[in-house]
């Protein structure tokens, strides 16, 4: 049977405790040897009430507000309950007593003491005293028979004496216990009970069993005893319907077991092996609460059948979750308060709960007559009666139990299907609970507006991040605000409607440039406010009528709109408003919240028409906002950080879970920013807590995303992870291209650069596994030019079949780009008219927008090409590469490259004479042009263990003749540096022909002719330089054995020079002349490495006296080398 | 070496600071810096972090050794060993120096923390004289001293080794001393 344990907790200093709970079971009453009386709420009280009792409490009891406690000056007080004034003291011993008790309608108390005694005191008149002697040591504990006939007592004599309570004699005395002098060297305590309602047995914990004997005729009718027990038993408990019976031992295991079956059916531990002293079951549900020597309190949970969650702690749970939104509960505090909670319902099935085997009945009147053989029937005893087991008093009591309650007559119709969640509270992100005296109204990138709410003061501290922005602020809180938001713009505040005022919102926009720098707003009667933002140039409030208001900076109302569920949470960023509401209620824990994105730009949209927000199960919103980027995120009460995937069609992706880099169970990490690049989750670690305190002031901690994917541990989980995660986390790139922001391009390239590495290091991984089918799935990820170099990889490591699948991929891929451009080319064309057409309404555009002039727009085409397709970029078909306002001259020639080429003119037959120039400048020429030889002489070098490609693509394209192409290159580069700010620019350029390029080309600069020549040159075949290195390769390498290729080539370069002119005129007429038939032949030679090409480039760079700047080629070169020395590294 | 150039070289830690201002990694000869983003904690020199901090241009965030609880150990700890216990920093003095001189603002609890390394400092400043007698009086000719550090070579070095010169030359003129001595007589 599960039941439920609950971690340990402190209750008292080191020693001897006990505990009970209280009538009504709402709360657990613990004494200790620190001489305290605690009540706890429950068990995660933090705050549990104390009262001091005395030095050292050996024992509580609790009844009708009455508190009896045995302490350390020989005496039993009296408490009043719960508010702990001290009621007198009941009577003295001369040394302390043992255990306390009362009866069962408490009306009596009896206690046993170390110097032999054992009292009955009536509460209400201490005068009233019966004294029992007999006992030969200290008395361990004692027990009221629930008919008041009898008491037993347990001593360290060793004897267990059941006495007559009217005449004060033994009626029977047992000698079960082992004699010691002193209860402090007694093996148990030996709390012994007797069985609730008739009272027909009596348990007593000897050694580890629990002897059982009857009433009345005190014989030993059976006992309890379990496997699990391996040492000596020191309480026993009964459950309040007389059906279970509870027992802990001294190394800290507890049994239950169901008496009538004697069958155990609940085993636990003690979480350190502690001794149990003090044992108690809740008076209604399964629920015992125990404690040990140590001082530490325990409760166990769902103890019987299990089958109702109604237990006390689970209402309190439910109540806590409540507590939680209406922030009024320290218990939110611990963090450990959140269980999920049962339901509200709990209250309502407390009410007509007698369903639960556990419960005793309130008063039934049938007990009356059941109570047949015993004459002294009183009230008290009817109170806690339980009617389960009298019905034939005499033998078989345990047999007749079982729930013989009337049920259907008392019970209402039950529901037993999922209960609803209660709804969870609106929240500002990143703003600790508004009960708080010292609270975070809201921690963001921007800054924190903290507010103090003490006695003195009633204040509200804004600082910023960066006080670049705006200095510190310190405000008076007379509306006593409890919302905030702030931008780089404006602080704004909000507060709920009192009796005479009514919900305000407060705007202070510092950044306003005329005097008057604050607003505010008056909601209309009964409209509070729940949830405030800001993004760029507006505020937004949600309010109680399920409306969504926005204002401008400035103040000035604007669209309304109505939610359809009541408000969560809302977030701004820039023109973005995402808003978090309740789509319905919940069942079981859930939340149900839906979530609506809109655009407040120009062009107003909807992104999200409220879909359904994934939690976690049994979860809970606790943060809303974008990533400095602008994707919305939000993280749920379990830790997990979602993200908007715009890429797949905008799902939710999991991008972290905080609690995976938590130490303790209770620590949480509170979520105050999110940036995508550099990838951070920034966020405050708070031990033992869900949130920071002000003080000390929390420092920020920068966690890493993960995605969750399988098999992280491995290289190629890892691999992918790392893709994915590069992919998900540069979506915010396409949208904000899309929607006209600037893009850093050379982060954009980095990631593009990242991804394919990626790519490539995932393909090799494969290869080596042998996977071919995996290669070329990953190849399809791949863009052009990664595909290539994938091609070489493959053909290296003699993956003829694969390499060919793979070429045909490439050439299918690249006939697709084709096609696609040619359908984008049309598209191009109307979009520019519509542009055209919009272009006057960007001129009254408000500063405050990213500027947008036809530079934007184009990149916003860019973007939009980038989108479809991303891979296909740089194919052979392409006319010619559209010059890129935007890539920052040629700096990073993978931007170039990575934006699709787009078709200046719209002709569609006209062959490019450009084609070599747009590929000049890619980084993977070599590559390229491998795929261009192999395919063409792909029969003559099918034996090869090149690559075989049989097809003759129609990317296929003669040899450019070099001048042409030269001034093409030349041309293209002007076309880049030439500012085209004005729509009418793009115009032109589109008529451009191909002679005014060239005429254009003539009068370009010496520099960019120099790049186009070194560019051409990279292209030429050999030199004679390369065929001398290679006949003499292996004498280098003899010569210097551990020269890496490039020292090779170093030391082939020297010794070169060193030939005499006639030699290397030689060599070099022997490759011209291999020149013209160098395609051929070259299939059969080794093909030079890309870091011979590489040096062979640089040599080539240095024999040129140009002013060549190497800034033209390095990004392209570094990426080039980088990836294809990778691909070769693995070969 | 003067006290002032250990605290020059002190000031080559890093400690953390949460900067208020927003600047890119500043590339210097001793290592990059940065970037600086507000709200985030980064690492600099304490050079830097001192200098930011008298600009009012960051939040220092004190050392994890520069907390009460932890100097109190350390100094109980200093103080029941006969012998030097590791310092939580090679530059304790000079940081606490340096740190709470500029940045108390910063620091919770800086008055005793200043008490603490103070007491920390005194005491092992006792033991250092102590052994210092002691090496003189037992006239040995060498001792081992772990775990000190610059600072606290820096206070007796000059002075132990000029003592030491001094009192070799005053034992070797002794000798000759007492032989002429009797001369004399």
């Amino acid at each position: 049977m599960p039941s439920a344990q609950k971690p340990m907790r402190y209750g008292h200093t080191e020693g001897h405790t006990d505990v009970c709970f209280d009538d009504t079971g709402s709360c657990i009453v613990t004494c200790g040897s620190d001489g305290d009386v605690r009540i706890w709420e429950n068990l995660d009280d933090d705050d549990p009430k104390s009262i001091n009792v005395g030095e050292k409490a050996y024992s509580c009891a609790l009844k009708n507000g009455r508190l009896i406690t045995a302490v350390s000056n020989n005496t039993v007080q009296i408490h009043t309950f719960p508010e702990g004034a001290p009621d007198g003291i009941l009577t003295r011993f001369t040394m302390n007593a043992n255990h306390v008790v009362f009866n069962s309608d408490g009306t009596k108390i009896a206690a046993g003491s170390s110097d032999f005694m054992v009292k009955v005191v009536e509460v209400t008149d201490s005068s009233k005293q019966k004294t029992f002697r007999g006992h030969d040591a200290p008395v361990l504990s004692l027990s009221f028979d629930p008919r008041d006939v009898y008491l037993a007592s347990a001593s360290c004599d060793g004897t267990v004496r059941v006495w007559k309570i009217a005449d004060q004699t033994c009626v029977t005395n047992w000698l079960l216990l082992q004699k010691c002098n002193d209860v402090i060297n007694a093996k148990s305590i030996c709390r012994l009970g007797w069985q609730p309602g008739s009272g027909k047995l009596l348990a007593i914990p000897v050694d580890k069993v629990v002897k059982l004997y009857r009433r009345e005729t005190w014989d030993h009718r059976f006992d309890l005893s379990d496997t699990s027990i391996a040492q000596p038993l020191n309480v026993v408990a009964w459950s309040p319907c007389g059906q279970y019976l509870v027992a802990g031992s001294v190394d800290g295991s507890i049994v239950v077991w169901k008496v009538e079956t004697q069958e155990s059916i609940e085993r636990t531990k003690h979480e350190k092996n502690y001794s149990i002293c003090g044992l108690a079951w809740h008076p209604k549900y399964g629920q015992i609460a125990y404690t040990d020597t140590e001082g530490n309190l325990g409760l166990l949970e769902d103890i019987g059948d299990g089958k109702k969650p109604n237990d006390k702690v689970a209402s309190t749970a439910a109540k806590d979750y409540n507590d939680l939104f209406d922030g009024d509960d320290d218990d939110y505090l611990n963090g450990d308060a959140i269980e999920p909670p049962s339901s509200p319902t709990t209250g309502a099935n407390e009410d007509h709960g007698d369903d639960d085997d556990l419960m005793p009945t309130a008063s039934h009147p049938r007990r009356a007559m059941l109570d047949d053989d015993d004459n002294s029937l009183d009230i008290g005893m009817i109170k806690a009666n339980c009617n389960l087991l009298e019905k034939d008093d005499d033998d078989d009591d345990q047999t007749g139990g079982f729930p013989a309650l009337p049920a259907s007559s008392t019970q209402q119709h039950f529901y037993d299907g999922p209960l609803p969640t209660p709804r969870q509270k609106p929240f500002q992100p990143g703003s600790t609970p508004a009960h708080l005296m010292h609270r975070f109204m809201v921690w963001n990138s921007v800054g924190i507006i903290r507010c103090y709410n003490d006695e003195q003061d009633n204040a509200i501290d804004i600082e910023f991040h960066d006080t670049s922005v705006h200095h510190a602020t310190h405000l008076p809180n007379s509306l006593n605000h409890t919302m905030a938001d702030l931008s780089t713009e404006a602080i704004l505040l909000a507060c709920e409607s009192t009796e005479e005022l009514a919900s305000k919102l407060h705007c202070i926009h510092f950044s306003s440039w005329d005097t008057n720098k604050e607003w505010t707003v008056d909601m209309p009667k009964d409209e509070d406010i729940e949830a405030i933002c800001l993004g760029q140039g507006w505020a937004a409030c949600a309010t109680s009528a399920l409306l969504v208001r926005l204002f401008t900076a400035g103040g000035v109302q604007k669209e309304i709109f109505s939610l359809p569920g009541p408000v969560v949470s809302m977030a701004g960023h820039g023109e973005q408003l995402m808003v978090i509401y309740h789509r319905g209620t919940g069942f079981d824990g859930d939340q149900c919240l839906g979530v609506q994105l809109m655009e407040l730009g120009k062009k107003k949209k909807q992104v999200l028409h409220g879909d359904p927000l994934s939690l976690t199960k049994k979860s809970y919103l606790t943060w809303v906002g974008f990533s400095a980027e602008g994707t919305p995120c939000y993280v749920d009460s379990e830790g997990i950080v979602r993200m908007l995937n715009r890429r797949l069609g905008n799902t939710w992706i999991p991008v972290c879970n905080t609690r995976e880099h938590c130490k303790g169970k209770s620590d949480h990490y509170w979520v105050v920013g999110i940036h995508e690049n550099p990838q951070q989750l920034r966020c405050i670690p708070c031990k033992g807590a869900r949130f920071p305190p002000t003080l000390p002031r929390p420092a920020v901690a920068i966690l890493p995303f993960t995605l969750p994917y399988c098999q992280v541990t491995t290289e190629k989980g890892q691999m992918e992870e790392q893709y994915w995660r590069s992919i998900v986390f540069h979506n915010h790139v396409d949208y904000l291209s899309k929607n006209g922001y600037e893009v850093d391009e050379n982060a954009t390239s980095q990631s593009v650069k990242e991804q394919q590495e990626l790519l490539m290091k995932l393909f090799a991984l494969s290869c080596k596994l042998e996977r071919e089918f995996r290669c070329v799935e990953l190849a399809d990820l791949m863009t052009q030019n990664v595909v290539n170099l994938a091609i070489k990889y493959a053909s290296r490591s003699r993956r003829l079949n694969l390499a060919q699948r793979l070429s045909e991929m490439a050439v299918e891929k690249a006939s697709e780009l084709a096609t696609a451009l040619e359908e984008e080319e049309e598209e191009e064309e109307d979009f520019r008219n519509h542009l055209n057409a919009g272009y006057s309404n960007s001129g009254t555009e408000r500063s405050r927008l990213p500027v947008r002039n036809v530079q934007q727009d184009e990149e916003m085409e860019d973007a939009e090409e980038t989108d479809e397709c991303e891979e296909a970029e740089e194919t052979p078909e392409v006319h010619k590469q559209r010059p890129n306002p935007f890539s920052k001259g040629v700096t990073s020639a993978e931007v170039t490259t990575a934006k699709p080429a787009v078709i200046a003119s719209s002709s569609q037959g006209r062959v490019n004479p450009f084609k070599v120039s747009s590929n000049k400048k890619d980084p993977l020429v070599p590559s390229a042009s491998v795929l261009d030889n192999m395919s063409k002489y792909s029969k003559k070098t099918s034996s090869s263990s090149r690559a075989v490609n049989k097809q003759n693509p129609p990317v296929i394209k003669p040899l450019i003749p070099k001048p042409k192409s030269k001034q093409a290159s030349a041309a293209s580069f002007f076309q880049t540096r030439t500012p085209n700010s004005s729509e009418k620019a793009v115009e032109e350029r589109q008529e451009k022909t191909v002679e005014e390029r060239q005429e254009k080309a003539g009068r370009e600069s010496p520099e960019v002719k120099v790049t186009a020549q070194d560019n051409t040159e990279n292209k030429r075949p050999k030199t004679g330089f390369q065929m001398w290195l290679e006949e003499n390769r292996a004498s280098i390498l003899t010569d210097n054995p551990g020269l890496n290729e490039a020292e090779v080539i170093k030391e082939g370069m020297s010794r070169f020079r060193v030939l005499s002119s006639e030699e290397r005129m030689a060599w070099t007429e022997k490759a011209k002349g291999r020149a013209v038939n160098d395609l051929t032949e070259d299939k059969k030679r080794k093909r030079p490495t890309a870091a011979e090409d590489e040096a062979k480039k640089n040599q080539e760079q240095k024999s040129e006296d140009s002013n060549l700047s190497k800034k033209t080629k390095t990004s392209g070169q570094s990426t080039n080398v980088r990836l294809s020395a990778f691909a070769f590294k693995q070969s | 070496m003067e006290p002032a150039e250990a605290e020059f070289l002190a000031e080559k830690e890093l400690v953390t600071i949460v900067p208020s201002f927003s600047m890119d990694r500043v590339h210097l000869i001793g290592g990059d810096l940065g970037p600086f983003n507000p709200g985030l904690p980064v690492e600099v020199p304490v050079w830097l972090a001192v200098n930011l901090k008298q600009r009012q241009k960051c939040r220092l965030v004190p050392p994890a050794w520069m907390d009460v609880e932890k100097l109190e150990e350390i100094r109980d700890q200093e103080r029941k060993e006969d012998t030097f216990t590791p310092m939580p920093s090679p530059y304790y003095m000079e940081l606490t120096k340096l740190l709470l001189n500029y940045a108390s603002d910063n620091i919770p609890k800086a008055d005793e923390i200043r008490t603490l390394v103070k007491d920390t400092w005194d005491t092992r400043m006792a033991k250092l004289r102590l052994s210092a007698d002691s090496f003189v009086r037992q006239q040995e000719a060498h001792a081992k001293l772990d775990n000190l550090t610059l600072m606290e070579i820096n206070t007796i070095g000059t002075f132990l080794t000029q003592a030491l010169d001094h009192m070799y030359k005053l034992r070797t003129n002794l000798q000759p001393a007492e032989s002429s001595q009797s001369q004399d007589f």
